[in-house]
């Protein structure tokens, strides 16, 4: 009697878990679920914000067809990123998941009002990863995501997933996720920046910008003519929660190089030989570079000392790199030009945006004793007092596989 | 309880899973706040102190082989005084036990289960316990014995593989919020180490009493490390001056690891892990409780006991109004609350040896 008592007891206790439980289930099911890919929040004419999604709809499994997944995007105006959600939920009669949003895309206008609202939000929503990379967009952000046609790749979230991974080898943009731009908000030695987008010159119909150097580009301006409507390079600065600046490419590998996150990357220096034309080199940072940050007289003095191995790129008729003297010449003219870059950067992070993007205060915080004392020096803002003094030692050792034409 | 006797491995790890899973839910955050940059060091400091506690701890039982505090409060004091002894403690092990699993709960809520009423999520861990405790004490101690790698291995990993989102400039300003905070308002976070309140009940349980002192310090080693590891990994990862609070603020650790783009998502494994350690953990203080009670009451059988104890966890779980009660008992009464059971384990101690040395 007692067996069959318990029996019933497991029983009943089983069914109440089932029926208390299956609301979770249900709501999580993937049936009823839809998956966004890409979130874009802009500027709405009749309400707050614009939010645009893109979603991905698995292809059709027929037996020997070989659909490719179709893109979709849609947008709502709304007064915040819930509603705009809930909107959307209503409009598919599915419920939108943002577990595999990989990337989250601001348009320039609303990044300059601030972000930090839709940030916290953001964080605040379990499903969002802090893995997602945040983007601002030279255009639209709901023309960036519906221009994203990669060509390369046949899944569209594989293109998002990979290609943040080119700023290890180029160093033309940064890997710059939510969770860090979540963390810049609360610190009080660095800023948060996040990768600066836009569509390519040919896709948009505007005229490139003439006359600027190889390095000199940035998204929405690049002398791109491609198929795959978008690109990214050059980041966005910020100064707390809006938008203060933009940085080109070779000043995000220049933020690259500072925040020692770049592998490698190939630079342009003026020929020793030759006034007029330049050399390619191939550039590793090595492990010994340092920055040492001094207050002298109540303002920031920042030693840079970095050190890089390089291999000359470009080959000429008559190339020798096998000379002593010609690699030398080669290395002062490349220390030259990465001490002039690296200084400009610096300059313009500090007197023209004041924003500390690379998160030097870092390397002073251990210089005072206590957060109240460094909360009293009040690093943000006195950032814009520092002198720097950027030396740069490069040993150029030879060509790639040609050493001497 | 008597009838299973520990070995000397098993009652280190007993000791470790009573403060692991409060550390993975809230301690790390806590501690962080309190001191901000200086915490490591307030760890160590911490950890100094409470190995003196845990010697000290074992220099006044040595009188008292195979006693454990309820025995020893009923030489000083008798019954009366037993018996108060007997339910303050019941009071601390009941009272944490259910907080802490509201707030676990209400974080498993949020991150698995939003559309089910958080009662049938508590449910679901009171039968595990009630069930566990049929199974009779050995099977929570083997299943601690057993899981309690993994979860230091999941600890490991997290501190692994965050090492690329690490700053380690977060230690600085060395001193946080000043000496005051890091050595003397600090000396607060002692209560964190609430292994050493069961520390006071172990005496009897152990197969080799003579080991008390090994258990007693290595535990509150380990029990340093294990915190050490836990706060390293928070403190390294987000900005100190966090004016935000997440719910369970490792699993949100938990989300950055990524190995490439294949191996990601670690932290559904990780919060299995530990919801099985947080049951061991229930169970643990249940069965301690119960057996305080067989020893106020005299009982010959405390199997029924057990459920009493867990409909009183349940309906204490279910009282807070909203997260912000758990959230104020976590940071402001726990520790304080573990610190007094501390210091109330010490006062007796001495009263006892006090008597004996009196008495000849």
């Amino acid at each position: 009697m007692n067996s069959i008592l318990k029996k019933i007891f497991i029983i009943i206790i089983i069914l109440v878990f089932l029926v208390a439980f299956n609301t979770s289930y249900s709501a999580l099911n993937l049936d009823n679920l839809a998956f966004v890919i890409a979130l874009g929040i802009d500027v709405s004419d009749t309400k707050e914000i614009k939010v645009t999604f893109q979603f991905v709809k698995a292809p059709s499994t027929t037996e020997g067809s070989n659909q490719e997944s179709q893109i979709i995007e849609d947008s709502v105006d709304a007064n915040s990123i819930a509603n705009a959600i809930n909107i959307m939920n209503t409009y598919f009669a599915k419920r939108l998941d943002l577990s595999h949003c990989r990337i989250i895309v601001f348009s320039e206008e609303i990044a300059a009002h601030g972000i930090s609202n839709y940030i916290y939000t953001l964080m605040n929503d379990v499903q969002v990863r802090p893995s997602a990379n945040i983007i601002v967009s030279k255009c639209n952000a709901e023309y960036y995501i519906k221009s994203c046609d990669p060509s390369l790749e046949n899944s569209i979230s594989r293109y998002y997933d990979l290609f943040p991974d080119s700023s290890k080898y180029t160093g033309y943009l940064t890997n710059a996720t939510i969770g860090n731009f979540f963390n810049s908000l609360i610190c009080n030695y660095c800023e948060p920046y996040t990768i600066l987008g836009g569509v390519t010159s040919s896709n948009s119909g505007s005229s490139q910008t003439a006359n600027v150097d190889d390095s000199d580009v940035q998204s929405g301006s690049s002398p791109i003519s491609g198929t795959k409507g978008v690109e990214n390079i050059g980041m966005a600065v910020f100064k707390h929660d809006k938008l203060v600046g933009e940085l080109n490419a070779i000043e995000t590998v220049c933020f690259n190089i500072l925040k020692k996150d770049v592998d490698s990357f190939i630079i342009s220096i003026p020929d020793p030989n030759n006034e007029n034309s330049n050399i390619d080199v191939f550039v590793t940072p090595l492990s010994k570079s340092k920055i040492d940050v001094k207050i002298v007289n109540g303002s920031p003095y920042i030693k840079i000392d970095y050190y890089f191995g390089a291999k000359v790129y470009s080959v000429t008729e008559n190339s020798s790199y096998l000379d002593e003297n010609s690699l030398s010449a080669i290395s002062n003219s490349c220390n030259k030009y990465l001490e002039s870059v690296l200084s400009e950067y610096l300059y313009k992070t500090s007197q023209e945006f004041k924003s500390d993007v690379t998160g030097l205060g870092k390397y002073v915080i251990s210089d005072f004793a206590t957060n109240q004392d460094f909360e009293n020096y009040n690093w943000t803002d006195n950032y814009i007092n520092s002198t720097f003094d950027v030396t740069i030692d490069t040993n150029i050792d030879s060509g790639v596989l040609l050493t001497k034409t | 309880m008597s009838t299973s006797k520990l070995g000397t491995f098993e009652a280190i790890l007993l000791v470790l899973s009573i403060l692991a899973p409060f550390t993975v839910i809230s301690l790390s955050r806590t501690m962080i706040n309190e001191t901000k940059s200086s915490v490591l060091i307030n760890i160590i400091y911490i950890t100094i102190i409470c190995l003196v506690i845990a010697f000290l701890i074992y220099k006044l039982f040595k009188k008292f082989p195979g006693l454990d505090i309820l025995d020893i409060s009923q030489y000083v004091g008798g019954n009366v005084f037993k018996n108060i002894i007997g339910f303050i403690f019941i009071f601390y092990f009941i009272i944490t036990s259910s907080i802490f699993l509201r707030s676990f709960c209400e974080g498993l809520k949020v991150v698995y289960f939003p559309y089910t009423d958080i009662v049938y999520v508590i449910l679901l861990f009171i039968i595990a316990i009630a069930v566990t405790n049929t199974l009779g004490f050995n099977s929570t101690i083997r299943t601690t014995s057993i899981i309690f790698p993994f979860l230091i291995v999941s600890i490991i990993l997290l501190f692994v593989g965050n090492l690329n989102n690490f700053s380690f400039y977060r230690i600085f300003p060395i001193q946080g919020d000043g000496f005051e905070n890091t050595f003397l308002l600090g000396l607060t976070n002692i209560g964190c180490f609430a292994g050493i309140t069961y520390l006071y009940f172990l005496p009897p349980l152990l197969k080799e009493p003579k080991k008390f002192k090994y258990v007693s310090i290595l535990s509150v080693l380990l029990s340093g490390l294990f915190i050490i590891m836990c706060v390293a990994t928070l403190l390294f990862m987000f900005s100190i001056y966090i004016s935000t609070d997440e719910i369970m603020p490792l699993f949100s650790v938990s989300r950055y690891i990524e190995f490439g783009s294949f191996f990601q998502r670690f932290e559904s494994l990780f919060l299995l892990i530990w919801t099985i350690s947080f049951c061991c953990y229930l169970s643990i203080s249940c069965k301690f409780s119960t057996q305080i009670l067989k020893k106020i009451f005299n009982l010959k059988d405390s199997s029924q006991l057990i459920y009493i104890l867990l409909i009183l966890t349940f309906a204490i779980a279910l009282l807070p109004k909203n997260y912000s009660i758990i959230n104020y008992f976590e940071t402001n009464i726990y520790r304080y609350l573990s610190l007094a059971l501390i210091f109330l384990g010490i006062f007796v101690l001495v009263l006892s040896n006090l008597k004996k040395k009196a008495g000849g």
